[in-house]
């Protein structure tokens, strides 16, 4: 595989990360973030910045990134999770805001609007963010069956029950807000690794919105069926930008595919693709023998 | 600038009122936004973020509206037509998204993705199209100011509190003294029980939907006069609507429009004090500050979610 295309599957690998931390949040607990995108940018902007201010090593910086970005998440939610659900989504939306203007008010570190490109380079960048990717879902797929992924999904089905069993919801809440950034902000770290400039305009709002779209495409509880098409869906539109309608490349129509897709979604199939179910090898198998005990019936 | 004559404690005072005015005016734009949004909050209970897409889309109607005439056509004429698209457009979004969510009786968060995803279309066709040159209004105006002693005022600023002030007042009429709005309202508190009282929920709902399309019509083309039309237009402006909301309680639109004059006067200070790149992590600081201490907002009602 040659450069292009190894660059490809690390976008997507990104996208698939950023996701999985979209996942954490919305579907184990039910918060619509829309702010996803600041983390991203606050993990990427302290790794690289102060790496390069400091000359410390970029494996500390990240660390700090990462915790950084954790702090602010805790410092949104603390406030936020003890009002209604509907206020926790225009509160990250107004943080996304927030972050895009200190980055460009902190220009003198963050070289403004115009990107902060002195990233150095570091060698096997491919595995490196193909490796986290298996982590990070692996860590999701171990936090969705685990006892307090249990009771994280109590608490989306249903607060007040929850809460009456004894789930102490607010501090859950809390917790996987916090945990669902930090995997976001690996994924801005990683996206700066790959890129090698990190802009305010990288880290828009739509980035955000597009996590969530990917997410509710794939299907809102499953976590392979969100992995699998935050993959694809990044993947897709990449290797289309050639093609072209009325002059002007399918590349641009991405955005309004997207959206597209997931009124279809919303209109005919409202729990996402694959729905609540899993994407295992135990259930492929199970698929196939079915559909050709059906042809064996047939005949 | 102000003759020598005036000390320079006049000066100030001066200055102060001119902020203080233009700080009103800001406001009232704000209110139309943040009562579009809130009106649609107060009964489907959903934050809809496809305002900011409907008042960008709003935008450029009213443009090409008034670019298809030799001769511009009067303002208000551009603002009833942009209006009635407006209401057009937010039926034919709630045909196509929000009508299966309800049908569905689907989780609140789907209204979130829709909405969502509305304004990311809406946005992004415009993008493809119009991203490379903004569009501006023709004037209106052959002089931008007039003056009132010694304060300057932007007779365009003058005109768009005028607008906002005599719709927010009409919907507010409507709303409170009319049995339309007494509907509206119980609809607002439960939806099923209002039906059994004998009022079309539903009927209700495409009324909630129309008077916030034709809001976002009118705040469309007042901002296109003031920013230009672009895009993202909408996009950043709903952020300010709804920072006010939230301050103002969400849902409720007598708070929402205290809050959006407050919101508008403040930052107009600051930006004179500080400069306008602070702005944003202002007004958002303001925000959570406001949450802190008074959650339930400035109007005091707080939306409890239900079991």
């Amino acid at each position: 595989m040659n450069n292009y295309q190894l660059g490809l599957i690390m976008n997507s690998c990104i996208s698939v990360i950023g996701v999985t931390g979209v996942f954490i949040i919305t579907s184990l607990a039910g918060m619509f973030s829309l702010g996803q995108a600041a983390y991203m940018a606050i993990s990427a902007y302290i790794t690289f910045v102060v790496a390069k201010m400091f000359g410390i090593p970029l494996i500390l910086t990240a660390i700090l990134g990462l915790a950084v970005s954790g702090l602010c998440a805790y410092i949104i939610a603390v406030p936020t999770l003890k009002l209604r659900k509907d206020y926790f989504a225009l509160i990250t939306m107004g943080f996304g805001e927030m972050m895009a203007s200190i980055i460009v008010m902190l220009d003198k570190y963050t070289n403004g609007s115009i990107g902060f490109s002195r990233i150095p380079k570091v060698k096997n960048v491919f595995w490196i963010v193909v490796g986290l990717t298996v982590f990070v879902l692996f860590f999701a797929w171990a936090l969705k069956r685990s006892r307090f992924g249990r009771m994280c999904i109590a608490l989306k089905t249903d607060e007040t029950a929850a809460k009456s069993f004894g789930v102490d919801t607010y501090r859950m809440k809390i917790t996987v807000y916090v945990i669902g950034s930090v995997i976001c902000g690996l994924a801005g770290i990683l996206y700066g690794l790959k890129n090698r400039v990190i802009t305010p305009d990288g880290f828009s709002w739509n980035l955000s919105a597009e996590m969530q779209i990917f997410l509710f495409f794939g299907g809102t509880n499953s976590l392979t069926g969100s992995a699998l098409s935050a993959f694809f869906l990044k993947l897709i539109p990449e290797t289309l930008r050639t093609v072209r309608i009325f002059g002007i490349s399918l590349q641009e129509f991405r955005t309004v595919s997207y959206g597209l897709m997931i009124l279809l979604v919303i209109n005919f199939r409202p729990n996402g693709i694959l729905g609540t179910k899993e994407f295992t090898w135990k259930g492929l198998v199970a698929f196939f023998r079915r559909l050709f005990a059906k042809k064996e019936a047939k005949k | 600038m102000t003759s020598s004559g005036l000390s320079s404690h006049q000066h100030k005072i001066n200055m102060w009122l001119q902020l203080l005015i233009n700080g009103i005016c800001l406001g009232a734009v704000y209110a139309l936004i943040a009562v579009g949004f809130a009106i649609v909050f107060s009964v489907l209970k959903f934050s809809n973020f496809a305002h900011g897409g409907m008042i960008s889309a709003c935008a450029f109607m009213g443009y090409f509206f008034q670019a298809r005439f030799k001769t511009a056509p009067p303002i208000w004429v551009t603002i009833i037509v942009t209006a009635l698209c407006g209401v057009v457009f937010a039926l034919f979004l709630d045909m196509i998204a929000y009508k299966s969510i309800r049908k569905h009786k689907s989780p609140n968060i789907y209204y979130f993705l829709a909405s969502l995803t509305i304004s990311i279309i809406i946005t992004s066709i415009l993008n493809v199209f119009f991203s490379k040159n903004p569009l501006a209004f023709p004037m209106i105006f052959k002089t931008t100011t007039f003056s009132v002693g010694s304060l300057k005022v932007s007779k365009m600023d003058t005109m768009i509190l005028v607008i906002s002030v005599v719709i927010l007042v009409a919907l507010m009429f409507l709303i409170n003294k009319t049995k339309i709005g007494l509907a509206m309202r119980a609809v607002a508190i439960n939806p099923d029980t209002s039906k059994l009282m004998g009022i079309n929920s539903s009927l209700i709902l495409v009324m909630i939907f129309s008077i916030a399309g034709s809001l976002a019509g009118v705040s469309g083309v007042l901002l296109g006069c003031k920013y230009g039309v672009y895009p993202d237009l909408g996009q950043t402006m709903m952020v300010k609507g709804f920072i006010a909301s939230v301050i103002g309680g969400l849902g409720s639109l007598g708070g929402a429009i205290a809050a959006a004059f407050l919101l508008g006067i403040i930052e107009m200070f600051w930006t004179f004090l500080f400069g306008s790149l602070s702005t944003p992590v202002m007004t958002f600081v303001v925000m959570l500050l406001f949450l802190f201490v008074r959650p339930q907002g400035i109007s005091g009602k707080f939306a409890k979610e239900k079991v």
